[in-house]
């Protein structure tokens, strides 16, 4: 018995060890390239001062364009928004952001009337993604607040590495070895953060024209609205065309909302929240437009 | 509680420490610890289950204790009867109630007779059939006198309930088992060693091979339509692999820990995508349902001796039992049925035991295995339906051959990503099995680094994010 008591834990103690090896050095790869927003962020953007970014989950990604605003309105601006994220991901790419040294004037946050008014905040299916910065306080703080089931993966990776990197073996793992192959590949974004639909529209489930209200009940997006106010920088909410939605926001002095959520045409959709390549310019000049003439 | 789990990782460590080192040489307090286990183990999906196999456990305890009273042919058949009533009426209340109803109706409705009638809101308890059958081999070995009743009723409810093989077998033998719990125990390093090994080698069957390749299997057979016929070929054969890793991955692990507690489980699968007919594919799949539906229903109709029509009917009621058992559905039936299509003429023509002793394998015999795998996988497509026509119209979909067309598997990075990770573990999985086979071993054998290798592959190869549940636990 002793015997085996002894293997299993020298055993188990040489796979902790080779697995653990195996994944730090997985996410240390991931940690220096351009793959993911936050490592691009880093890794990929020399500049320090922007006049705006915009922040969002994929209406973010897709539908404003950075290269399209700046041409527009003579600006330097950056899309940090990352797909499949809520406003808790937000709060911390905005922390994560400002962290490294980097400044706006303007926070441009593309929002959803159903997570602004949800009063509980998550792990969203894409903040593995930070799991390169574990080691931050900040990044671990944000994974032990929103893992609150079962065995917290991401938040134990700190200090075993194997947990997350197993666990997200497809997204990480396997990642990494990309990434340590092309480190300056960046996971569909361009060099300014944005990316685009094709320019078809064949996603389009039929609706009837309805109002949706939203509020202001997510608590990510008082502690944005906060830190924006705590930095100096101006917080403008902007709502992305919903097909056949009109989102009503509830008055506020406190920041600027510019709601697109009626103005698209059918045809530059490509979904019915996203829009395609042609839906993405207009909706980017109307934005403009709105800057220039408030 | 999932072998594959958080909690079991914590169950199994506490369960073998006070095994060991706490009820050391405590015959009686270790069955005890084995029992209340198997409690918490099974309970954990649901307490209310543990009222049906408790119920069970009783009933077949003082069944047997009456039979070994008595010699009256029809006072023992009565018991029997008893018995035989009171369990096959658990499992196919609980199973087969709302399949029988929603079947009675459909029938009347096609000869234009509408009828109602309600089916109820009634959850399978994990495992019913596996611990159901087990439980009645006791019962019948007691009425045939083929072992002794047990009088300790500790040891008869730890043998139905042992954890390791409760929900999803190898169903055990009374005959093989029980006599297990009543001797002294001692701890055996190699054997430790190789359970160890064994669950390793299942997890990685489950994690990496079936757990990858059900991600295209769930999507294929949602909208069988939406696919090419390669993609549909391809996810028939991903749906063969991830059944097997699934099943025989659990009953390797069953097995490896049966190891560590000092017991001995019978073999469920011999690699049996290696087989070179049908009738060898059924003496290594699921080898504990298939012996016993021999022992128990095979045997006693008559098996293979008589006239060639009592030979067709026993091989016939023998493989629509065995579909049914699995599941309440048509699509099990005809799955049993194809098996005994297939089965037939190999008996009809004296061949269906020409492959029961191993040799060498010739060219031939790998044609052969290629041959049977396929038709292997054909059924498979019955068994995963969810109707008989969808089973149809994939296969027709399939050999229609209209596009090959492998975009499915390439249409996005992760796609690409979990194909590339199915196809290697599958690799991995039948390169390791056709060594074994070639080698001439019914069990996995593997060395130490093996093991280690194995770990580290199910660490970063497996599908820890989209686990699936073990397929076997709905029958």
């Amino acid at each position: 018995m002793r015997k085996f008591i002894t293997k299993i834990a020298l055993y188990t103690f040489f796979i902790l060890l080779i697995g653990n090896g195996i994944a730090f050095l997985s996410l240390y790869v991931l940690g220096k390239s351009q793959l993911y927003k936050n490592q691009f962020v880093k890794n990929g953007v020399k500049e320090k001062r922007f006049d705006y970014v915009v922040l969002g989950s994929s209406t973010g990604l897709t539908t404003l364009d950075t290269k399209l605003i700046d041409k527009t309105l003579n600006t330097s601006g950056l899309n940090i928004s990352m797909d499949d994220t809520s406003l808790s991901s937000h709060y911390l790419m905005l922390q994560y952001f400002l962290s490294l040294g980097k400044t706006t004037d303007q926070l441009i946050l593309c929002v959803t009337p159903g997570d602004l008014q949800n009063p509980v905040n998550e792990l969203n299916n894409n903040d593995y993604r930070f799991l390169t910065e574990v080691q931050d306080t900040l990044v671990y703080n944000y994974y032990d607040k929103m893992e609150q089931n079962g065995l917290k993966v991401l938040t134990y990776s700190k200090f075993m590495p194997i947990l997350g990197v197993s666990y997200y073996n497809n997204e990480l793992f396997y990642s990494s070895i990309y990434a340590f192959l092309k480190p300056t590949k960046r996971n569909r974004f361009d060099e300014k953060g944005n990316y685009t639909y094709p320019q078809i529209a064949n996603h389009i489930e039929k609706g009837i024209d309805t109002n949706i209200e939203t509020s202001y009940l997510n608590p990510s997006f008082l502690k944005i609205k906060k830190l924006c106010k705590q930095k100096g920088i101006d917080l403008i909410v902007y709502q992305s065309p919903i097909h056949r939605k009109n989102v009503i926001f509830p008055n506020t002095k406190d920041f600027k909302i510019i709601n697109h959520s009626t103005i698209l045409p059918e045809e530059l959709f490509y979904d019915n929240i996203h829009v395609n390549s042609k839906g993405r310019t207009f909706c980017t000049l109307a934005f403009c437009k709105e800057i220039k003439n408030p | 509680m999932l072998f594959n789990s958080i909690e079991f990782l914590l169950f199994l460590p506490t369960v073998f420490f006070l095994y060991w080192f706490v009820f050391k040489n405590q015959l009686r307090a270790q069955n005890v610890l084995l029992l209340v286990a198997s409690y918490i183990f099974y309970g954990w999906w649901d307490w209310r289950f543990l009222s049906l196999i408790i119920a069970s456990t009783f009933l077949d305890y003082f069944i047997a204790i009456q039979l070994g009273k008595t010699d009256v042919s029809k006072k023992r058949k009565f018991l029997l009867g008893i018995s035989l009533v009171g369990n096959l009426g658990m499992l196919g209340f609980f199973k087969y109630y709302n399949f029988f109803v929603t079947s009675w109706i459909e029938a009347w409705s096609s000869v234009g007779i509408t009828m109602e009638a309600s089916t109820l809101n009634i959850i399978l308890p994990v495992g019913i059939s596996f611990y159901t059958f087990q439980t009645l081999s006791y019962t019948i070995d007691v009425y045939r006198k083929e072992m002794q009743p047990t009088k300790s009723f500790i040891d008869f409810a730890a043998f139905v309930t042992f954890f390791p093989q409760l929900v999803a077998g190898p169903i055990e033998r009374a005959s093989h088992l029980l006599p297990q719990f009543y001797k002294n125990r001692t701890f055996d390093y190699q054997n430790a060693v190789d359970g160890v090994k064994l669950i390793i080698w299942g997890m990685f069957k489950k994690v990496v091979v079936a757990d990858n390749c059900a991600f295209f299997v769930n999507k294929i057979f949602e909208n069988p339509e939406a696919y090419s016929s390669g993609e549909l070929f391809v996810g028939m054969v991903f749906f063969a692999f991830q059944i097997y890793g699934d099943f025989s991955g659990y009953s390797d692990m069953a097995i490896g820990i049966s190891k560590l507690f000092g017991f001995d489980l019978m073999v469920n699968f011999k690699f049996p995508y290696f087989s070179r007919d049908i009738a060898e594919f059924w003496r290594r799949w699921h080898i504990s349902l298939s012996t016993w539906f021999r022992d128990y229903i095979y045997i006693p109709l008559g098996g293979s001796k008589g006239s060639q029509w009592f030979q067709i009917r026993n091989v016939m009621i023998i493989f629509l039992v065995s579909g049914f058992w699995h599941g309440a559905n048509w699509t099990y039936v005809a799955w049993g049925l194809f098996h005994a299509l297939l089965f037939l003429p190999l008996l009809l023509f004296n061949l269906n035991r020409s492959h029961l002793i191993t040799k060498s394998y010739g060219w031939l015999d790998f044609a052969k295995i290629g041959v049977t795998f396929l038709v292997v996988c054909i059924g498979w497509v019955f068994f995963r339906a969810d109707s008989i026509s969808d089973a149809f119209q994939y296969l027709a979909h399939m050999f229609e051959l209209k596009s090959l067309g492998l975009s499915l598997f390439y249409k996005t990075n992760a796609n690409l990503m979990i194909f590339g990770l199915s196809v290697l573990a599958v690799g991995i999985l039948s390169l390791q099995e056709l060594f074994w086979v070639i080698k001439k071993r019914d069990l996995p054998k593997i060395s130490a680094f093996g093991a280690l290798l194995l770990v580290l592959l199910i660490f970063f190869m497996g599908s820890f994010k989209n686990q699936m549940d073990f397929i076997y636990f709905q029958f």
